[in-house]
């Protein structure tokens, strides 16, 4: 710390513990103060000079001292007048009688007066423009503070989007460049298997194969699904569409993949005609499907029920398997992300299925539920939000 | 037939070509493949195939493109578009531009071989009928008959709206191809309808309900979801 820096932080700590005490006990104070340390100061050099006196121009630096130190000029010119006194009551022949025989002395008094009225004044204005250049000082620096917090933020946002594009490539990437392989690799094992050139053992494996690139391309569906929702970066694209249709593509799609299983599709009467994004309600409909196929241990009694229950288009998938374990009903209940709960082996898949259901059905504004029929058998449920469309 | 006929493939993805030709060779087709647009189109007219299996994102020029060029020839060839799933509305865009058919990736051998012999059977037909407009249109047990005004399912008739009707009958003329939502509404209710896409919907629901058609089972009429309907061929 240099000597200045120093200097400067007494004077603060003086001029804040000054602060402390209200303006006109202070003011006083500070005056008396300096017109005692004035007094003492010309006693003491009236002894060494004598005759010789300086003790006007010691009190004008205290008048100088004091305005500086006091708020406006009142102090200043008390302090001018009472000095101007006591330089003529102490200090000045006759000693300890006040006197304006002597040549000059009330010219001497008047020009003291006048002196320290304009220092007075002058250190006023150096007041006042010492508060104006803090006062400038703090603006710039709050201005400077703001400059860079929106230089931070503005680092932060550019920083965000282009996190935001890297991602959406990714996605991108990802999309294409697993796709592709998969639908060549699932497309050349069906080639192969209607080839009939192949021998029963190698079928078999090559039967494996195509089923394994076919849920994988499932598999990067739903991821794909999961990440674009849950990134909240991409709208949905939604419009309306008769859930029957999506429904009944869902099923054909997941007979597709699953030949032996039987799913039946229940209409009612209601016209369900509302507003969602059909691939990702298909998703959760063949998710759904999937899951009662593979997991439940029946493949036979596969019901989609499709009804209107007030204002919800409601979707039902019901089998008759083994029920679901109290832990699944509970994950789905809870709506928190089912991917941890369920991540056994004996549920391999299901976890992420069904939480690409939670989270497709969320963004739509929909509920999902899950528990298990009177009758036995697993009951998955949701319902989305229907506006009332006026009917032709 | 005596003759192999002859299939282009125009797909830049060499795995997925790779594999089409051999789909096509097995089932009896000469398969033709090309990486690009351009390849595309000179062999479209050094060869001049039967068919073309047509990717919509090709490196060099848009898919769209290739399609147009290939509508602004005398010859009508069938178009079968291949597309991402993901870009739905490329695929109405091609079908509206006169494409015959699409598959979306990832499909299956044994789809991607069916729309072919559908949409190359449609094409014989076409050629052999042109400008001959039949009055009954057969579909399983289902007859739409024209002439008469009249939509019997086994033997039984059934009774449709003005508009129903309207719906059934461009879809048995069509019968195989997909029309798109706009098409329909711009041929059963008129190019200044102002129709919504949710009259044609309804419609649909209620023709339906009246066929027990169950979507999940569809015996006439398919849905190609977010694009249209097609019904079955006789």
């Amino acid at each position: 710390m240099s000597l200045s820096q120093r200097w400067s932080a007494l004077y603060q700590w003086v001029y804040r513990q000054m602060h402390r005490i209200p303006a006109l006990p202070r003011n006083l104070l500070v005056t008396a103060l300096f017109l005692c340390a004035a007094y003492l100061t010309s006693s003491i050099l009236i002894g060494h000079t004598g005759g010789e006196n300086n003790s006007a121009l010691v009190f004008v630096l205290a008048v100088v001292l004091i305005s500086l130190l006091t708020t406006g000029y009142f102090y200043g010119i008390l302090a001018s007048i009472v000095g101007a006194f006591c330089t003529n009551f102490f200090f000045m022949f006759p000693y300890a009688a006040f006197s304006l025989s002597h040549t000059g002395y009330p010219l001497a008094m008047l020009s003291m007066v006048a002196i320290s009225c304009v220092v007075c004044a002058l250190t006023s204005r150096v007041k006042l423009q010492a508060a104006e250049a803090v006062r400038r000082e703090k603006k710039a620096k709050a201005l400077y503070e703001q400059n860079e917090r929106l230089n931070q933020e503005k680092t932060a946002i550019q920083l965000q989007s282009a996190r935001e594009t890297i991602r959406s490539n990714i996605l991108r990437a990802v999309s294409h460049d697993l796709r592709t392989p998969l639908t060549s690799i699932s497309g050349a094992a069906s080639v192969l298997l209607s080839s009939g050139e192949i021998s029963e053992k190698n079928t078999a494996m090559l039967q494996d194969i195509k089923e394994d690139a076919d849920s994988l391309i499932v598999m990067v569906e739903n991821l794909l699904s999961i990440t674009r929702i849950r990134d909240g970066t991409m709208p949905l694209k939604k419009r309306e569409e008769m859930l029957e249709e999506v429904a009944g593509d869902a099923v054909l799609t997941t007979r597709r993949r699953f030949p032996d299983s039987k799913v039946e599709l229940d209409l009612s009467e209601d016209i369900l005609y509302l507003s969602m994004e059909p691939m990702l309600i298909k998703q959760v409909i063949v998710n759904l499907l999937e899951n009662a196929i593979r997991h439940s241990g029946d493949r036979e009694h596969i019901t989609l029920h499709l009804f209107r229950q007030d204002n919800w288009a409601v979707v039902e998938v019901r089998d008759r398997g083994k029920g679901l374990s109290p832990e699944i009903c509970q994950a789905v209940q809870s709506g928190r992300p089912l991917s941890r709960d369920l991540s056994g082996d004996s549920t391999r898949g299901m976890g992420i299925g069904l939480s690409v259901c939670q989270s497709i059905i969320k963004a739509h504004d929909g509920f999902f539920a899950a528990g298990n029929s009177p009758e036995g058998g697993a009951v998955f449920r949701f319902g989305l939000p229907m506006e009332d469309f006026p009917n032709e | 037939m005596s003759e192999k006929r002859t299939i282009l493939v125009i797909e830049d993805e060499h795995a997925i070509s790779n594999f089409i030709c051999r789909a096509l060779s097995a089932s009896d087709y000469k398969p033709l493949a090309a990486a690009s647009g351009k390849e595309g189109l000179s062999l479209f007219f050094s060869h001049g195939p039967d068919l073309v299996l047509l990717d919509l994102g090709l490196p060099d020029m848009d898919g769209l493109e290739v399609l147009s060029q290939l509508r602004g020839l005398p010859r009508e060839v069938p178009v079968i578009i291949i597309s991402a799933r993901d870009r739905e509305s490329e695929k109405v865009k091609a079908l509206d531009m006169g494409a015959d058919d699409y598959v979306v990736k990832p499909f299956g051998v044994s789809e991607l071989l069916a729309r072919i012999r559908t949409t190359l059977r449609r094409a014989d037909r076409m050629k052999i009928n042109e400008g001959i407009q039949r009055d009954v249109y057969q579909v399983k047990d289902l007859t739409v008959d024209i002439a008469k005004h009249q939509v019997l399912q086994g033997g039984e008739e059934i009774h449709f709206t003005q508009n129903e009707f309207k719906i059934l009958e461009l879809l048995a003329i069509h019968a195989g191809k997909v029309l798109t939502y706009d098409f329909i509404l711009e041929h059963v209710w008129g190019p200044y309808g102002g129709s919504s896409n949710q009259i044609l919907r309804v419609n649909m629901a209620n023709i339906r309900r009246k066929l027990k058609e169950n979507p999940s089972a569809p015996k006439y009429i398919y849905t190609e979801l977010g694009i249209g309907y097609r019904m079955l061929e006789d």
